[in-house]
């Protein structure tokens, strides 16, 4: 590993990395506005220079270079020593910021970018306190470029970074410069509006509030928002996110990153994915029947019942008449408690997979990549954790049937208690999974929204979606990613985790954590999760 | 006593665009002379000569094609006819009056290279010599003059002119390079190099089109002859373009040992002052090198000289004169103006640094001046520019040299301006632009 020596302090840096990444992750906060770790290097935005010591062309000597460097542009080398720390630099750094702010609306308070705006911090960091221009500033406009972002041009620094984005992540380059000078603008093309899978993305990168996503306009200040890590249940690709909420509410996800997985992007169907966690049609109340008779118990007494249930239904149709249906929307740790409960009341059941929701083929990008050149990948299993589940249920031994199977022997008359977990965000009931709920004299349905399945159900429960439950999921590549709970299930609602955890025969608070550890015993995959490095604060 | 016209020899002569009078007139015997050397052997004797580029920057034509790997397989060849400089027409001039004489230089300095493809980059405004160009490249294709087989060697060379959009900044060679491969003409991060990696990924050599037009005089004459021209740093007839209240606005041909002065003066030149004008400054390097007072024209116009006096260098060695008349603010505006619509809008500091400049400078042309704009516009202007290591290329920094000497050089009359100014006229007009 290369050594170099920044601000009179010797560090140890990744080879091959531009000096500003090595800057970077070494904690150094060095303002930069178009570099981006996951796109070309342009040095256009001028604010990361730096000063470097180069060979003195005659005498060969180490002397410092009479011109600024743009340190994103410079691979590091051994032995190599740079200042961030000079006058030079911060005369620099404060002028550039001048520059930036000159024609800059300063309109903050109605800006969704404020709070985590790089203009912001920059501008306390390395600015200058006053404006010296009293000129007009130039008002460059406000433009609507795509279904899902607004471009407000005034705002913008022109670092370019969307641009690259469109052209060499998703590769659709909608995007372009159109115009000269402090005149120039980002733009889409006549009738080509930004409109891709990826888009979202451009919001995220845009290191001030020129890119906008309508979706979040004017929804809350960011400040406001706390943000948890979670992993994205749209596909089984399983990018790490964040979700930001307030007050019990989602408002946005955003993707984190992570080299394994997601890089630094995730789609717009995740993105946008997270709407019928607020869905007012959600269940929000167990509820168990005894022939006419409907009841909605307290949450304490339904471990007992269902117990009970289940070892009535035992005794009297054997344990072999008893399945599970398990969701490709569960935690590991989830799946794994439900199993452990069933195969203690009845040891014969058989655990089923429910179905796994496809659509369309695995989208790679960009637009029309293979190999190597893919950079993000939108796969067709549409559910963060078939994987997940299936390796509990390959470990839990006995019968484990896939889906059709389970219809199938269902029809034929093989089990007449089940307990089925749903859990998706979109009605996936169809005619045959309603057909089959006559068959069961003891019926437990545990979703998110009512389907058909209810009206046959003894028992239903209501389910949480994934941002209010922890856990982990595995992705499509194998990798075991937990997820924390970001906010409270709707009233009414029990964690499925601790719910089951009780039922499952455990006292005491869920923790995702300590049910892997016990998981681990005999699945050695979940002793360790997968979990990417932080990234500093300052790098964007 | 006047000089000896080398490169403007055809000028006046009629039909010297054509194939068959530049011929007739000793023209493509030089290519045919460089065709029997070999293209090292071409590039020591332009390296001799101390040819240094005509474009602005002044490096010497014959180290920029040693920059060139050794192991490349196929280099490209750009000719820079982007001329865009305000008060500099010397390329226009040579294309109008002599298109052979830059095709020939082209093939030798292709030959030299060993380039294959050469692409004349021309300005978009330039219609005329456009056609003029084409016409003869047409007429040498048709000769066999072009193409495979040239002169009987096994030297093959394209030519094709590919026509500008109208952008100052591609005149810049990786901005030119970039808009040749289709893109916004934005300069490219050095390095690479164009000589390693330039036109379509490919070792480039982009020259101007005056360097070319020495080619043939080099080759045909010798180096030895063209360094006993000038001196020794500032080798070879020079093109002088002269425009602004004198008697003959025009382009003429010297040696680099002629002073601003007797480019203004000389009979066979400006021919001195219009009736009842007097200099009170002169531009002579194009308007990107900066100004010179009245007190300061017997400034040498050669590559040297020029910093002696506060200027970026020679340019494009077209002097604009500037009469006792003209209102300073006017030209401090019109320079701001330029830049400030020319900047390709790539780098911070030169993107919003010429348009600030620009709004400034247009106020006080306006009326509406303060005083501390003008510390204001200095020290924009050191906050920009490739030299301080600020930016990509070197436009900002052409930007801030005029600027910087004119807010300089001229201060005490841009102060009394401005104090003479009726009070209140700043707050008044911010007021009504704001």
């Amino acid at each position: 590993m290369p050594k170099i020596t920044i601000d009179k302090q010797m560090i140890e840096c990744r080879a091959g990395v531009p000096v500003l990444q090595a800057a970077l992750e070494a904690g150094w906060d060095v303002p930069h506005y178009c570099y981006h770790p996951g796109l070309s290097i342009v040095a256009s935005c001028r604010l990361c220079l730096m000063e470097m010591q180069m060979p003195d062309p005659k005498t060969r000597e180490m002397v410092w270079s009479p011109k600024l460097m743009p340190s994103c542009q410079t691979p590091v080398k051994d032995g190599m020593v740079v200042r961030f720390d000079s006058p030079a630099v911060r005369k620099n750094q404060q002028s550039c910021m001048e520059f930036f702010l000159l024609n800059h609306p300063l309109d903050c308070p109605v800006c969704d970018q404020a709070g985590e705006c790089y203009l912001q911090d920059y501008s306390y960091k390395f600015g200058q306190p006053n404006s010296r221009m009293v000129d007009p500033k130039l008002k460059n406009p406000k433009k609507d470029i795509g279904p899902k972002t607004l471009l407000y041009q005034d705002r913008c620094v022109m670092c370019s970074r969307c641009v690259r984005f469109t052209q060499e992540v998703s590769g659709t380059a909608e995007l372009c410069i159109v115009n000269r000078g402090t005149r120039a603008e980002i733009d889409v093309f006549p009738g080509k509006p930004l409109d891709n899978l990826l888009q979202g993305n451009v919001v995220d990168i845009c290191p001030v509030g020129s890119l906008l996503d309508k979706d979040f306009l004017f929804k809350r200040r960011v400040w406001e928002l706390r943000g948890t890590d979670s992993i994205c249940p749209g596909c089984a690709t399983g990018c790490s996110i964040r979700i930001d909420h307030a007050d019990g509410v989602v408002y946005r996800l955003k993707p984190r990153y992570n080299p394994k997985v997601n890089a630094w992007w995730m789609c717009d169907e995740g993105r946008y994915g997270w709407k019928y966690v607020h869905d007012r049609k959600r269940i929000t109340a167990p509820l168990v029947r005894r022939g006419f008779e409907e009841t909605t118990p307290a949450w304490e007494e339904l471990p007992n019942i269902l117990r009970f249930r289940f070892e009535e239904h035992v005794r009297e149709a054997g344990s072999g008449k008893v399945v599970a249906v398990f969701s490709p929307f569960m935690a590991c740790e989830e799946a794994w408690l439900l199993a452990k409960f069933i195969r203690e009341v009845a040891p014969q059941a058989a655990l089923a997979m429910g179905p796994v929701p496809l659509a369309g083929e695995d989208q790679h990008f960009p637009v029309g990549a293979s190999g190597h050149a893919v950079k993000f990948t939108i796969l067709k299993e549409k559910c963060p954790n078939r994987r997940g589940v299936e390796m509990v249920l390959a470990a839990a031994g006995g019968t484990v049937l896939a889906y059709d199977e389970f219809i199938e022997q269902t029809l034929a008359g093989a089990f007449s208690a089940a307990w089925i977990v749903g859990g998706y965000p979109a009605p996936w009931v169809d005619k045959n999974a309603a057909k089959v709920a006559e068959k069961f004299s003891l019926l437990v349905v545990q979703d998110l929204f009512p389907s058909d399945l209810l009206a046959g159900a003894a028992i239903v429960l209501p389910a949480c979606s994934w941002a209010e439950r922890e856990g982990s999921f595995v992705n499509a590549a194998g990798l075991v990613q937990p997820f924390d709970r970001a906010i409270d299930p709707p009233d009414g609602v029990k964690r499925d985790g601790q719910f089951l955890y009780e039922i499952a025969g455990f006292s005491g608070i869920f923790r995702a954590e300590r049910v892997r550890e016990l998981m681990a015993e005999t699945m050695s995959a979940f002793g360790e999760v997968s979990v990417p490095p932080a990234v500093a604060e300052f790098a964007h | 006593m006047s000089f000896e016209s080398v490169l403007l020899r055809n000028r006046g002569v009629t039909g010297s665009t054509t194939l068959k009078v530049y011929e007739s007139r000793g023209g493509y015997q030089a290519v045919r002379k460089a065709l029997k050397m070999a293209p090292d052997e071409v590039v020591e004797e332009v390296k001799k000569a101390n040819l240094r580029g005509r474009g602005g920057a002044g490096f010497p034509a014959g180290v920029k094609w040693t920059f060139l790997p050794k192991d490349r397989t196929r280099t490209l060849l750009c000719v820079n006819a982007d001329e865009s400089e305000p008060p500099t027409f010397n390329n226009r001039v040579l294309m109008e009056n002599d298109p052979h004489q830059l095709l020939e230089g082209t093939m030798i300095a292709g030959y030299a290279t060993r380039a294959q493809i050469a692409y004349i980059y021309m300005r978009g405004e330039f219609h005329e010599p456009f056609h003029i160009v084409q016409k003869a490249i047409d007429e040498a294709y048709a000769a066999g003059y072009l193409g495979k087989n040239i002169f009987g060697s096994d030297y093959a060379l394209d030519v094709y002119v590919h026509r500008g959009a109208g952008a100052y900044v591609c005149g810049e060679e990786t901005g030119l390079i970039e808009s040749l491969e289709g893109k916004r003409g934005w300069p490219r991060i050095k390095p690479p190099f164009p000589a390693v990696e330039g036109l379509f990924h490919r070792p480039t050599v982009v020259n101007n089109v005056e360097t070319l037009s020495c080619l043939p005089h080099i080759i045909e004459r010798g180096a030895d002859w063209f360094t006993a021209i000038g001196p020794p740093h500032s080798t070879g007839p020079k093109l002088f373009c002269v425009s602004g209240p004198v008697k003959r606005p025009g382009c003429y041909e010297a040696p680099m040992t002629i002073t601003v002065r007797e480019l203004i003066e000389r009979e066979d030149m400006g021919g001195g002052m219009l009736p009842g004008k007097k200099v009170k400054g002169v531009l002579p390097g194009g308007v990107s090198m900066g100004i010179l007072t009245a007190d300061e024209l017997d400034m040498k116009m050669d590559f040297e000289d020029p910093r002696k006096y506060g200027l970026l260098g020679l340019g494009t060695a077209a002097a604009v004169v500037i009469d006792e008349g003209t209102d300073i603010r006017i030209v401090l505006r019109n320079m701001a103006r330029f830049y400030g619509t020319e900047s390709c809008g790539q780098c911070t500091q030169c993107r919003e640094g010429t348009a600030w400049m620009h709004k400034i400078a247009t106020r006080i042309a306006a009326g509406a001046g303060r005083i501390e704009d003008l510390d204001i516009l200095l020290e924009t202007a050191r906050n920009m520019g490739m030299m301080p290591g600020l930016s990509i290329c070197g436009l900002p920094d052409g930007a801030t040299y005029p600027i910087e000497a004119i807010v300089k050089k001229f201060r005490g009359e841009l102060e009394e301006r401005i104090r003479a100014q009726p009070r209140g006229r700043v707050e008044e007009l911010l007021k009504v632009l704001n």
